[in-house]
């Protein structure tokens, strides 16, 4: 198992945003969690990736308790963030925001470099020299993906990769995301966008106020009556 | 040229201390840290090296060598309690630190002479030993800035949070920001009171900080140049301005305001961004044009 969370509860601002989840993520799946905005989706995210501080439970990953560890220690062991709003460092180019990335790898060894982050998205490496903040939405959300990428992830957390992009350049993420699932990477995937995340994944969580509400194969839940009622616009 | 050259060496040599203690602010501002604690850092490596020469006969380049220990113990030591604080609260915390080197220089008379200071210090460096403390400084932030610490230092400055999303240590990467700022500001507070004569309290007060921080704001926080550009800004001004005698200071602030407002970055890092834009913005032209040409 990479990724197992139990019983975690966490609080934003002394609000209870998260009330005892439990959610696995395989070695090599994908998994997509839905939910309305404010249901704590990101909150989640957070509380995984050691930026919110007041957690209790279980985080375990790759068998081992990082509950207790700073943001950027989580990072160097593999578990990387792709936080939503795509976080550009906008004064570095493009090729300089992948270098970064590389910090995150510590003492591991990586096959990622920018070779491969270029092919992966030819579009970036037509920018290379560029500023970053002359990219578009969508190069942008590339750029955060090539940068996570480029420290070498075990597990990749991404935060509403399609947000703001249109319909085009979100299936050109999407394909990407499949591939390099395909490849063997463990993906939890945090979308608004619940009919293209279910289509996108083998399983899927669907969370409501800070709890898991309903869980299973994501082909299953694009067909249950009432996620298609509430997520996927019935 | 060679009395030409007598005639301005006062000038270049100030230009060239006031350049080290720049490098020790930059350090600081480039990893996002709000310190102006050069003064206080400089202050320590004066009275060390003033006083293990003039009281202890210790050779000039181990009394400097020890300042640049002292300003390094020191900062690291400062980074400790202030890890907590960002932004604005750092500033003031490394404000009173500066207030507390000069209030305890000012009453530990037995020590540091009091308000007099220590005044028969021999003059020990002379311009080459400046140019070569410039230049090594200049090198270690040169490397700096193409290692890994230095894209380390500019995520952070940039944004906190996804610096941590990238394995940056927030804490690790400040306290190595406080080291290396008192390293240099230690280095070149012993260079400056073994080229001075006599130094006193005062002169590491509000005014030398402003002065400092000053050069930074001119000159930018982020590249190798800015430092040169706002020193040489601030070193020539008052030359040029000299018909204005007491109207100076007035000079220097309007200066100041119409940077900030029209280079924000300073004039080093600003205009090498806009270059760096107008070329980005050039390129981006080209391959949107590229591309539709492309059917």
């Amino acid at each position: 198992m990479k990724l197992s969370v139990r019983g975690l509860a966490a609080s934003y601002d002394g609000i209870k945003a998260l009330r005892g989840v439990d959610i696995d993520v395989g070695d090599a799946e994908m998994v997509a969690l839905i939910g309305a905005n404010g249901a704590g989706k990101s909150t989640l995210l957070n509380s995984l990736s050691g930026f919110v501080r007041q957690r209790s439970g279980e985080i375990r990953f790759e068998g081992q308790d990082i509950g207790r560890l700073d943001p950027h220690a989580i990072s160097r062991r593999g578990l990387l963030h792709v936080p939503e709003g795509r976080q550009m460092l906008s004064d570095m180019t493009v090729l300089e925001n992948l270098q970064v990335g590389v910090l995150a790898r510590g003492n591991r060894t990586s096959a990622w470099d920018e070779r491969k982050v270029f092919d992966l998205f030819p579009v970036l490496e037509e920018r290379k020299d560029l500023a970053a903040a002359t990219l578009s939405g969508g190069q942008q959300q590339m750029l955060a993906i090539g940068r996570a990428l480029m420290g070498g992830p075990r597990l990749l957390l991404l935060d509403e990769p399609s947000l703001g992009l249109s319909p085009l350049i979100t299936d050109q993420v999407f394909e990407v995301l499949e591939t390099l699932n395909r490849e063997g990477l463990a993906i939890l995937l945090v979308e608004q966008n619940a009919q293209r995340a279910l289509a996108a994944t083998s399983r899927a969580y669907v969370m409501e106020r800070g709890t898991i509400v309903a869980q299973g194969p994501s082909a299953e839940l694009a067909s249950n009556a009432s996620v298609i009622e509430h997520y996927l616009g019935g | 040229m060679m009395s030409y050259y007598q005639a301005y060496q006062p000038i270049i040599d100030f230009f060239l201390l006031n350049l080290g203690f720049a490098y020790s602010q930059q350090v600081a501002l480039r990893a996002g840290v709000f310190s102006v604690a050069t003064a206080g850092f400089g202050a320590l490596g004066a009275y060390a090296s003033a006083i293990l020469v003039t009281r202890m006969g210790i050779s000039p380049a181990l009394a400097i060598a020890t300042a640049t220990l002292v300003g390094t113990a020191v900062g690291f030591l400062l980074s400790v309690p202030l890890a907590r604080l960002r932004g604005v609260f750092q500033a003031i915390a490394t404000l009173a630190f500066v207030e507390v080197i000069v209030s305890f220089l000012y009453y530990a008379e037995g020590i540091t002479g009091g308000a007099i200071g220590i005044n028969n210090i021999p003059r020990m460096v002379s311009t080459p030993a400046l140019l070569a403390a410039v230049a090594a400084v200049m090198y270690v932030t040169w490397a700096i800035g193409r290692s890994g610490v230095g894209r380390a230092f500019d995520a952070l400055r940039q944004d906190e949070t996804v610096a941590a999303c990238l394995g940056v240590s927030i804490r690790n990467y400040h306290a190595l920001a406080f080291v290396l700022s008192g390293a240099i500001g230690g280095l070149f507070g012993g260079l400056q009171s073994l080229y001075v004569f006599s130094i006193e309290p005062g002169q590491f007060g509000f005014g030398f900080m402003v002065a400092i921080l000053t050069a930074i704001v001119l000159g930018g926080r982020g590249t190798l140049i800015g430092p040169v550009a706002g020193c040489a800004i601030l070193a020539l001004l008052p030359e040029i301005a000299r018909p204005l005698a007491e109207n100076r200071p007035l000079v220097n602030g309007v200066i100041l305001i119409a940077v900030i407002i029209y280079l924000p970055q300073g004039v080093g890092d600003g205009l090498l961004l806009q270059w760096r834009n107008r070329r980005s913005a050039r390129r981006a032209r080209a391959i949107e044009e590229a591309s539709r040409a492309v059917p």
